[in-house]
């Protein structure tokens, strides 16, 4: 499913967080929004979910309007920048929180939900991991957890919020190339937002760069070879 | 506003709603606590009154159902007099008010609640017991508390309630007052007088039943103003030997009245019941249930009956000396008062 | 590393141990075992005789409906206020957040008469359903709304800081998933605050059973109908029944004995809750 987002502004009191932004993310596509912090990316995210309305400007899924539906009715998993997993619940329930909660009449039975949630859990690596609580787990182990818990709903689209920003240099390489390897294989449309331009251009097949609420210009498209294209090709530096 | 937002003002709403439903729930249980007699009176009282009128209660129950078949519960409130009135005022239920003094009750009548002219209503100026003020002392009277004078000698220590709130702390100032100018002495010896009782004053008590319980239970002071039933029921209580109590020459034939609240029997259609209640108290067995707690019959029968339990003490009234208790309170312990003076220059 | 060496000498530790241990008995342990040797000086019986004693009872009864209205009415405030004032930004949620407090600075004293003058009948609003016949001061309304007043800030306390530090993302995620309101209060908020709740209503009950200012103004002390445990215990005390008066006081410290355990049990629980 398509993304489009047409001349959205937001601003919080006085300030402006969005002043005019426009995107596009084609069906199955992986971008990068690129942008230091308080760029307003993040909040960029919150609109396209549904847990932000812009001031001005429209979300489209798929072509249809999606501005005034709830963030409940849009089908998007969302990957909190620190993973927002419920603390109180085991890793398994993490999971199955999405089908559990769904109306009664599309609830799946018991036996559906756990093979569900084994599915997913083997999918990020972490199927002898239910029976723990969050607190229990390192960071990148939550990080997956978070990102199962996300695509149990089987969302149309897959919104991730600096989604290796709190992991330690070795595990976040990995990561990456692991997820870069899953939207291979499910090819889910997928916008995730960094501040870190090398994550972003190994990563996502298109990078979007934010500056001061502006979306300025779109990168080139990630290369074939999936090796980093050369620094001088972008005005953009990293903080 | 976010999408947030609007749900915190719906839910905000459903709040209110269960709120309101609790309170209508509480509302209707309050009523509903125990077992409803036949009728129920509440008879708002000053603090010593406790022993009394459990007896008087029980009696008049008894009586009244043997003759009209009409069980009564009087439900009793007891605090200072003052500020019982001041509860009544606001709203307090009472079917009769059975207080420390006459003002009290003026103050009622004054507000509408109780009819004028009111202390004509019953005997000897709706008074059915009279008392009077007494010093109670420590064993074997050791500072030599003797009479009024002695009071204001530097070095005692006297409890007494406050007379802002407490009816009996009037009577013991009024009383003090009044005995200097029966002893001869002048309006400004008077209050030098009163002065110095008041520098002496330890604790000030909101009510005459707390300054019993500060002076026998804590211990506190040298001497206490009290009432003379007060006193008995102190020495009683405590046992012999642990307080004395000293009847002064003069004191002040203290009168606390009662009378039926007619906005409230009006409204709850007790008045039958109220002024039977009333009037049981000048019945022989009323009066002598007031004798047994020491206070002063009033009914000269009852009153010769009993005679020989009560010392003889020269008694004057307030009328006598201080021209009512209206003119008495807006004097001496109204706001701006001669009782405020001795605080203010404290 | 190791912990420091105490540099004072054995005795002088001894000594301040012993003044700590002096202390708490004289101030606590002695009046407490004094409320129980009081209250069971003429025996079980006669302790048991006391607290059945009718007046006893109905204090007893009041006092226990006024508790499961207060905390109940405060719990749900608490959370609505924790949720709101701890989750949102919003104008006046400063102000809010100061008049939480406001019963806790309040004099129970004043507490009392802000209900004697609202309700009174001596005020428009009193006056008004007095002509309705709905008592509200000297009757068992007035002393709940006391106690809702002064019992206000327990849960809420607790609750504000706890629900601001954990912030709003879990809820976030749990909308995301596609959960309703109810259900997202219901199984990621409540469970989250959990413990900090029960702490809050603990304190909420405690105080609530053993309030005696504010209930005092607003009471019109008369026996048997409108005087709560605390109150009947002055009255007793008053009286002279000292018996009856200890022993309805030994109901009352009990209580707080258990809040006290409830309240370190609790504590606890509550400390795993901070993010």
């Amino acid at each position: 499913m398509s993304i489009e987002v047409r001349s959205v502004s937001k601003s919080f009191g006085s300030f402006l967080a969005l002043d005019d932004v426009s995107l596009q993310v084609g069906d199955g596509e992986f971008v990068a929004l690129l942008g230091p912090s308080g760029s307003g990316k993040t909040s960029l995210l919150r609109i396209i979910a549904g847990l932000e309305e812009p001031d001005r400007g429209t979300v489209h899924f798929h072509g249809e309007d999606a501005t005034r539906r709830d963030a409940r009715e849009r089908r998007v998993g969302f990957v909190f920048q620190h993973y927002a997993l419920f603390r109180r619940m085991s890793v398994f329930e993490n999971v199955a929180f999405g089908l559990r909660v769904k109306p009664r009449a599309e609830r799946p039975p018991e036996t559906d939900v756990k093979r569900r949630v084994t599915e997913l859990l083997k999918l990020v690596q972490l199927d002898w991991l239910g029976d723990r609580l969050p607190s229990e787990l390192s960071g990148g182990q939550r990080q997956r957890v978070a990102l199962a818990r996300a695509l149990a709903v089987e969302p149309k689209v897959l919104l991730l919020d600096e989604p290796f920003g709190s992991l330690d240099a070795r595990v976040r390489q990995e990561l990456r190339r692991w997820l870069r390897r899953l939207h291979d294989e499910i090819h889910l449309t997928s916008l995730f937002v960094t501040h870190d331009q090398e994550e972003a251009l190994e990563v996502a097949d298109r990078v979007v760069l934010l500056d001061r609420g502006r979306s300025s210009r779109t990168a080139p498209p990630r290369s074939s070879s999936r090796s980093p294209p050369p620094r001088s090709s972008s005005t953009f530096s990293a903080r | 506003m976010t999408l947030h937002g609007r749900r915190l003002f719906r839910s905000a709403g459903a709040f209110a709603a269960v709120v309101a439903l609790l309170f209508s729930l509480h509302s209707s249980s309050g009523h509903a606590a125990g077992v409803p007699p036949d009728v129920e009176i509440l008879n708002a009282s000053y603090d010593p009154t406790r022993e009394l009128y459990r007896d008087v209660n029980a009696a008049f129950t008894k009586g009244y159902r043997e003759r009209t078949g009409t069980s009564v519960t009087i439900r009793m409130s007891h605090g200072g007099s003052g500020k019982q009135a001041r509860a009544v005022l606001d709203g307090l239920q009472a079917d009769v008010v059975t207080l420390a003094l006459a003002y009290d009750i003026d103050v009622l009548a004054d507000r509408g609640l109780v009819k004028p002219g009111w202390q004509t209503r019953l005997p000897h100026n709706s008074t059915p017991y009279t008392s009077t003020i007494v010093f109670l002392v420590r064993p074997g009277n050791p500072k030599k508390i003797l009479d009024w004078t002695d009071l204001a000698r530097p070095g005692i220590s006297v409890v007494t309630p406050n007379p802002k709130t407490s009816g009996g702390a009037r009577w013991n100032y009024l009383a003090a007052w009044g005995a200097a100018l029966k002893a001869g002495k002048k309006e400004a010896e008077a209050r030098e007088l009163v002065a110095g009782l008041f520098r002496n004053v330890a604790v000030l008590d909101t009510g005459a039943r707390g300054s019993t319980t500060t002076f026998v239970q804590r211990g506190l002071g040298d001497v206490l103003l009290a009432w003379e039933n007060e006193a008995h029921l102190a020495l009683a209580e405590t046992g012999k030997g642990r307080v004395e109590i000293v009847v002064p020459k003069t004191s002040i034939l203290a009168e606390p009245p009662v009378s039926i609240v007619d906005a409230v029997v009006d409204r709850r259609g007790t008045r039958a019941v109220a002024e039977a209640y009333l009037r049981f108290l000048y019945s022989p067995e009323g009066q002598q249930l007031a004798a047994k707690h020491h206070y002063r019959p009033r009914v000269p029968e009852a009153a010769a009956k009993a005679g020989r339990a009560f010392p003889a003490v020269a008694t004057f009234t307030v009328d006598d000396l201080f021209g009512g208790w209206r003119a008495a309170q807006k004097k001496h312990f109204d706001d701006g008062g001669i009782f405020d003076s001795f605080f203010v220059n404290r | 590393m190791s912990a420091p060496r105490p540099r004072e000498p054995l005795a002088v530790r001894l000594l301040l141990i012993g003044l700590a241990f002096a202390a708490i008995a004289l101030f606590l342990v002695i009046p407490l075992a004094a409320v129980f040797v009081e209250a069971f000086r003429h025996g079980a019986g006669a302790w048991l005789a006391a607290v059945s004693e009718p007046d006893a009872r109905h204090a007893l009864k009041l006092t226990l409906l006024v508790a499961a209205i207060a905390v109940p009415v405060n719990a749900a405030f608490g959370l609505a206020a924790g949720w709101a004032l701890g989750k949102f930004r919003f104008p006046g949620r400063n102000l809010v957040l100061t008049l939480i407090d406001l019963p806790f600075a309040v004099s129970p004293i004043v507490a009392g008469l802000v209900f004697v003058l609202a309700f009174g009948r001596s005020s428009l609003l009193g006056g008004w359903l007095a002509g309705h016949g709905i008592e509200v001061v000297f009757a068992v309304p007035g002393i709940v709304l006391a106690t809702v007043f002064v019992t206000f800030p327990f849960v809420a306390r607790e609750l504000v800081p706890l629900m601001q530090s954990q912030g709003t993302d879990e809820e976030e995620a749990a909308r995301v998933l596609g959960a309703g309101f109810f259900t997202t209060f219901l199984r990621v908020t409540l469970p989250n605050v959990k413990w900090a709740l029960l702490y809050g209503i603990v304190l909420c009950t405690a105080r609530a059973v053993g309030e005696f200012g504010a209930v005092s103004v607003v009471s019109g002390h008369i026996r048997g109908a409108t005087n709560t445990l605390p109150l009947h215990v002055e009255a007793l005390y008053n009286e002279y029944a000292f018996q009856g008066a200890f022993a309805a006081a030994s109901l009352l410290t009990l209580v707080a004995l258990a809040a006290m355990l409830a309240k370190a049990f609790l504590s606890r629980h509550a400390g795993e809750e901070a993010p």
